[in-house]
């Protein structure tokens, strides 16, 4: 429950959430729609202003969750406590229902290229970075989710396929997972291997959140743009995740070039509906 | 398969894009000024140039007007840095955490022996900016959603701009000669005490008179007391 606030909403998440982005503040605002969570990005809000105010409103009549990119669990940098701080007193504020982050490094040295970028599925990365994600849970008093990414490199030396380690990383930091599904689609594309694999080797009851996005396709390699409408391939392997993580909340992420919060529901509606078992609008 | 040059050319791509696309937000009157080409020619020319430092990509135009006064193409375009600088500081504001009004009750319970030591603050977030070209006014222009067609004379004369946050809006205010040494004084965290020894009377306003309105248009928000220094 948020404190002080006139109308509170449940923090439990269910059914398919939109990703809370800036352009449709005001819409969200004026016309309350009916969705039935929001995902804000983590590193939006960490200041304060405006933008926080109108996560505290939309906060009082929806459950959020938060996303962030700065954690950069995969680096060998120190955990940034400033950061930690801030996004500490953010989880106070809104208590979220889930907060995440990336199985990434973002940071090397002090310095930030604000990119996802992959690291290698070795044991010593493993013990590193499931290490990394206890020391946050500690502050944060929470168990967190862990994303995946679409890389599209590989590192010569791995000890684990993806899926393994983000298993046995779910294990050992004793954290859930974030499964964002058109990621796996594209890296199952851009590394031929079979996407399906990946699902059944993750454990069901660690999986706590889907993403759907969309992809943009040059020849024969997928890039992972969150630019556009989901498209039937990951549409497809959505509902294999159904079957897989039964009742699991879902969310329509979109990053760039950003549309009208009608397109995004259209597309929450019909990803509600295929979970839901009902005619595809 | 994609070779292994051009997939990390992706992540080049990829963070040119999101930087571009970050700058563009925080300094949307620069974007209008010179274009969305150029726009990006100086998104990757400062990827080259500066690090971030921060996790947050909002923080990551902190070093643009720095940046921009050494970038040659655009030093025919004298005003652009401190139009650039204006942007970051009301970027800054527009992000400050929010602030109650200044605790007059707090304050009424400082003994009078310690008012010397009284460090007044303005909101958090605000800055005060000099230029010598109107900025405030091609900020107007290019910020409102409609295209204005008027033109700027840029030697009309400098501004002295204080930006800050007023609850949930965004303010330039344009101090009086008087208002513009005080506040630069109060920026500076200098204590009461010497303040009230400094001249600040200027065309009959006095620091007496402009406090209180000060602290009721929220341009004062907070006070300490600063530490005792031994004699």
């Amino acid at each position: 429950m948020i404190r002080g606030a006139g109308v509170v909403a449940d923090s439990n998440i269910q059914g398919v959430g939109l990703g809370l982005r800036p352009p449709h503040y005001a819409d969200i605002l004026s016309s309350w729609p009916a969705i039935p969570w929001f995902e804000a990005l983590s590193d939006n809000y960490l200041g304060g202003g405006l933008p926080l105010h109108h996560l505290t409103r939309i906060r009082e009549r929806y459950p959020i969750t938060l996303h962030g990119v700065g954690l950069s669990f995969g680096s060998v940098d120190p955990l940034n406590q400033a950061y930690l701080k801030r996004l500490n007193a953010l989880v106070d504020r809104v208590e979220p229902s889930f907060v995440s982050d990336h199985l990434a490094w973002v940071s090397q040295g002090g310095r930030y290229f604000h990119e996802l970028a992959p690291l290698p599925y070795t044991e010593e990365a493993l013990e590193h970075v499931a290490e990394r994600i206890q020391r946050v849970q500690d502050v944060l008093g929470r168990q967190i989710l862990i994303e995946n990414l679409s890389p599209y490199v590989r590192f010569a030396g791995s000890d684990y396929l993806e899926w393994e380690f983000l298993s046995e990383l779910a294990r050992r930091a004793d954290c859930f997972l974030l499964l964002d599904v058109n990621n796996v689609f594209v890296n199952a594309f851009n590394h031929d291997f079979d996407p399906l694999a990946y699902l059944d080797a993750l454990p069901a009851e660690r999986v706590k959140e889907l993403h759907l996005a969309g992809h943009e396709e040059e020849g024969s390699f997928l890039f992972d743009i969150h630019g556009r409408a989901v498209q039937d391939g990951v549409w497809a392997l959505y509902r294999q995740a159904l079957q897989r993580f039964e009742q699991v909340p879902a969310l329509i992420e979109w990053d760039t070039d950003i549309p009208a919060l009608e397109v995004l529901m259209t597309e929450a509606a019909k990803a509600e509906a295929l979970r839901s078992g009902r005619p595809v609008p | 398969m994609l070779p292994a040059r051009q997939r990390i050319g992706a992540y080049h791509t990829s963070v040119d894009g999101k930087l571009g696309r970050s700058l563009e937000q925080i300094y949307p009157v620069r974007h209008r000024l010179v274009g969305e080409n150029f726009v990006q020619a100086m998104a990757s020319a400062i990827l080259e140039h500066g690090v971030s430092r921060s996790p947050g990509l909002g923080d990551y135009g902190a070093a643009f007007p720095a940046f921009l006064s050494t970038f040659r193409p655009v030093q025919s375009l004298a005003y652009l840095t401190d139009v650039a600088r204006l942007e970051w500081l009301w970027h800054r504001a527009f992000n400050a955490p929010d602030q109650p009004r200044l605790n007059l009750e707090a304050l009424a319970r400082v003994p009078p022996e310690h008012w010397d030591r009284l460090v007044f603050r303005l909101p958090a977030g605000a800055a005060l900016i000099a230029s010598d070209y109107p900025i405030h006014r091609i900020w107007e222009i290019n910020t409102i959603p409609t295209p204005s067609h008027d033109v700027i004379d840029l030697d009309q004369g400098g501004i002295r701009i204080l930006v800050w946050g007023d609850g949930h809006s965004t303010r330039l205010d344009l101090p009086s000669e008087t208002g513009w040494q005080l506040l630069q004084a109060f920026a500076s965290g200098v204590p009461f005490g010497e303040l009230c020894r400094q001249d600040f009377d200027h065309s009959g306003t006095t620091m007496a008179e402009l406090l209180p309105v000060w602290v009721q248009c929220g341009w004062l928000r907070d006070f300490v007391l600063q530490e005792e220094v031994d004699p």
